[in-house]
């Protein structure tokens, strides 16, 4: 059965790709779990004993951290597959099985599967990883995704429900992250241990700030963003565990990009990788598209920094700010995958991080919203222009145009705004 | 663009930390900005969890939030104690506006998709109901219209546009008027048509986060009301250029059409 849906499914995938209907990365898994909905487990079982799988969850960095464990897991020699960012429900998941199948069986050592937050606890029932990796959960598309409290206590039960095979990576910075390895013995934290990176006042739009055991008020030794830092709880003494001992070349700029890296390596140790290996494969990334991605056009450099809620837009222009970037390009859309509720650019600290003399375009279907959003940074921003282009290829032309040679044009756009700007500059299709 | 003048206004955040879910500090930045704009000098008082009471005194417009489940429970316990001097102002005519979770506070009770009944403060004659987990949450861009209701004519337009996302059903009783009719949207319960309520200068809202931005009409109508509650005569707000906030919601109206 297995392998007779995973040949239909990879009839109907090149169907698909040679009628330009999108790159088939979940109609097939969607058929397969139409005619058999516990196919992703039965495929899996089907599979060579070596196969190991490792889920990675979280609001931010599914997909760099997904790269960078393939990366390192490819270097040292092992053959690796991973669904296709962004197709993160479980017919995406199936669909990457049943593409990486031959002869209806996976030969491959890893499968690497990032997994959309309100989807953990069915792809849980469905896959019992060796390892699953859980990076944190920030607010974001409240309209979509609901609170994050609920989507935490969905998680807790979800992960109690797993036997004691898998080994979880934890977050130790983020506390509702923390909290879910709490009486699992098969948990390994990874944190920041850096205060030079550390901010000095709480964000705005930090979320779990509140103990996850005993709703008290928890007290920050450090922050390294949002909610993310070295805390504990003054009332019953839950604090942050010990971290893994591990240090890293960090391949992304970024204080949350070493978070993403640190999941990676302790993966990567947990299945014995070197070091040197880890470091060499780091050395040698080159990141997920959108994410930090460079492209060139007419000899000017365009940075891409996908920025979908409140933390990651604010970690994108803290860190556009540390390198010094002049000429900003913010796309703000409202389809699907980007949640239709647009309230939360008012949660971004762009009065915090957005510098005088800076160029600013905007664009996007909610290119008046956002526009409007950097009209009230005033007078912080007085004597900076910026200027309104509904027209995201007209944007990209004035954008680039105020962009003095040999300068980076920085583009922060919202999830289905970044894949419309990549296929701008690329003339490319993705997804 | 900053002047001295003789106004000032003291704006009270009810509960900043815990009750600012999505965007809601957008009408702090609008409601301060357009007061600066205009010279009028304005303090944000951030009144947390465990505040002193005396503080709500001092001043003169009131702000509120939405918040998650677990922050609202907080809140409701701290709520409780400064019952008394938040009735007072809001019976006062002290105005406030009063988002999602805050404006349902002030009814008579919530009822939870469970039946679990939490009493409100009482303060606003209404209830809210969650019909249970069946019945989806009223989620999506709404248009409102203002007109015929209790706000006089406001200067470029009788529409509000924002987002609303709620599971409960907000009924009014006879005291209290609707803020406006929805065009677009659910409102208050997706049956009688009608969105927000107004009592005295107190407004309460589905129309989440950010509703002032967009809203410059409204936000410069809670200002002046602030203004002449607080000097006790009638106040003309100079006019700002609004080009932008015009277009923002104008385009927002035009693509719910």
């Amino acid at each position: 059965m297995v392998k007779i849906l995973i040949s239909i499914g990879k009839i109907i995938s090149q169907i698909s790709r040679s009628l330009n209907l999108g790159n088939g990365s979940t109609w097939p898994g969607h058929i397969a779990l139409k005619i058999n909905k516990n196919f992703v487990r039965d495929a899996l079982a089907t599979s060579d004993q070596r196969l190991k799988t490792i889920i990675v969850a979280g609001t931010n960095g599914k997909t760099t951290t997904g790269k960078l464990i393939q990366a390192i897991l490819e270097k040292s020699g092992n053959k690796v597959f991973q669904n296709e960012a962004g197709a993160n429900l479980l017919n995406g998941i199936a669909s990457s099985i049943m593409m990486h199948s031959k002869n209806g069986k996976i030969t491959s050592d890893f499968a690497i599967f990032e997994v959309d937050e309100n989807s953990l606890p069915l792809v849980l029932q469905q896959i019992t990883p060796d390892y699953l990796v859980l990076l944190n959960l920030f607010r974001d598309q409240l309209d979509r995704y609901g609170e994050v409290n609920t989507i935490a206590v969905k998680w807790k039960k979800a992960i109690e429900q797993l036997n004691n095979q898998t080994i979880l990576i934890l977050n130790a910075d983020d506390p509702q992250i923390a909290f879910l390895g709490k009486n699992n013995k098969n948990t390994k934290y990874f944190g920041l241990e850096d205060k030079s990176i550390a901010i000095k006042t709480p964000q705005y739009a930090a979320d779990s700030t509140y103990c996850p055991n005993c709703h008290y008020k928890l007290t920050y030794k450090t922050i390294y963003f949002s909610h993310l830092g070295d805390w504990f709880c003054p009332n019953c003494s839950l604090a942050r565990g010990p971290l893994a001992k591990i240090s890293s070349y960090y391949p992304l700029s970024g204080v949350y990009n070493r978070y993403n890296t640190l999941a990676a390596v302790l993966v990567a140790k947990a299945n014995n990788v070197n070091n040197e290996t880890i470091q060499q494969s780091l050395k040698s990334f080159s990141p997920a598209f959108g994410r930090q991605e460079i492209i060139e056009i007419n000899g000017k450099k365009v940075q891409i920094f996908l920025s979908k809620n409140p933390t990651s837009f604010n970690e994108s222009l803290r860190t556009v700010k540390e390198l010094n970037g002049k000429n900003l390009l913010l796309v703000l859309n409202d389809r699907i995958p980007d949640g239709r509720d647009v309230s939360w650019i008012w949660d971004v600290d762009f009065e915090e991080f957005i510098e005088k003399n800076i160029n600013i375009t905007v664009s996007g279907d909610r290119c008046y919203d956002i526009g409007l959003r950097i009209k009230y940074i005033e007078p912080l921003i007085h004597n900076t222009k910026y200027i309104i282009q509904e027209n995201l290829g007209k944007a990209i032309k004035v954008a680039l145009n105020k962009t003095p040679k040999n300068d980076v044009l920085y583009i922060l756009p919202t999830y289905s705004a970044m894949l419309e700007v990549r296929k701008i500059l690329t003339g490319r299709r993705i997804l | 663009m900053i002047h001295n003048t003789k106004y000032k206004l003291t704006i009270g955040w009810l509960y900043p930390e815990l009750m600012s879910t999505y965007g809601d500090r957008g009408n702090i930045i609008a409601l301060s900005k357009r007061c600066e704009w205009r010279g009028i000098k304005v303090e944000v008082k951030k009144l947390d969890v465990g505040f002193d009471h005396k503080l709500l005194a001092a001043c003169h417009l009131l702000f509120m939030g939405g918040a998650q489940d677990r922050q609202q429970e907080i809140v409701s316990k701290d709520l409780k104690l400064k019952n008394k001097d938040l009735r007072e102002m809001i019976e006062d005519g002290i105005p406030g506006l009063y988002i999602c979770g805050a404006y349902q506070f002030l009814g008579k009770y919530y009822k939870e998709a469970d039946e679990t009944i939490i009493p409100g403060l009482d303060i606003l004659d209404l209830y809210t109901e969650n019909p249970g987990e069946n019945h989806d949450r009223l989620i999506g861009n709404i248009v409102v219209s203002l007109g015929g209701v209790s706000i006089p004519p406001l200067r470029w337009k009788n529409t509000m546009v924002g987002f609303e996302n709620h599971g409960g059903r907000t009924y009014l009783g006879k005291n209290i008027k609707p803020l406006g009719k929805v065009i677009k949207g659910f409102g208050n319960n997706e049956e009688d048509g009608t969105e927000g309520a107004i009592y005295k200068n107190s407004f309460g809202t589905y129309l989440h986060g950010p509703i002032l931005p967009k809203n410059p009409h409204f936000a410069d109508y809670i200002i002046k009301l602030a203004l002449e509650k607080k000097y006790k005569k009638t106040i003309a707000l100079s006019p700002l250029d609004d080009s932008l906030e015009l277009q923002a919601h104008e385009v927002m109206i035009k693509k719910l059409k």
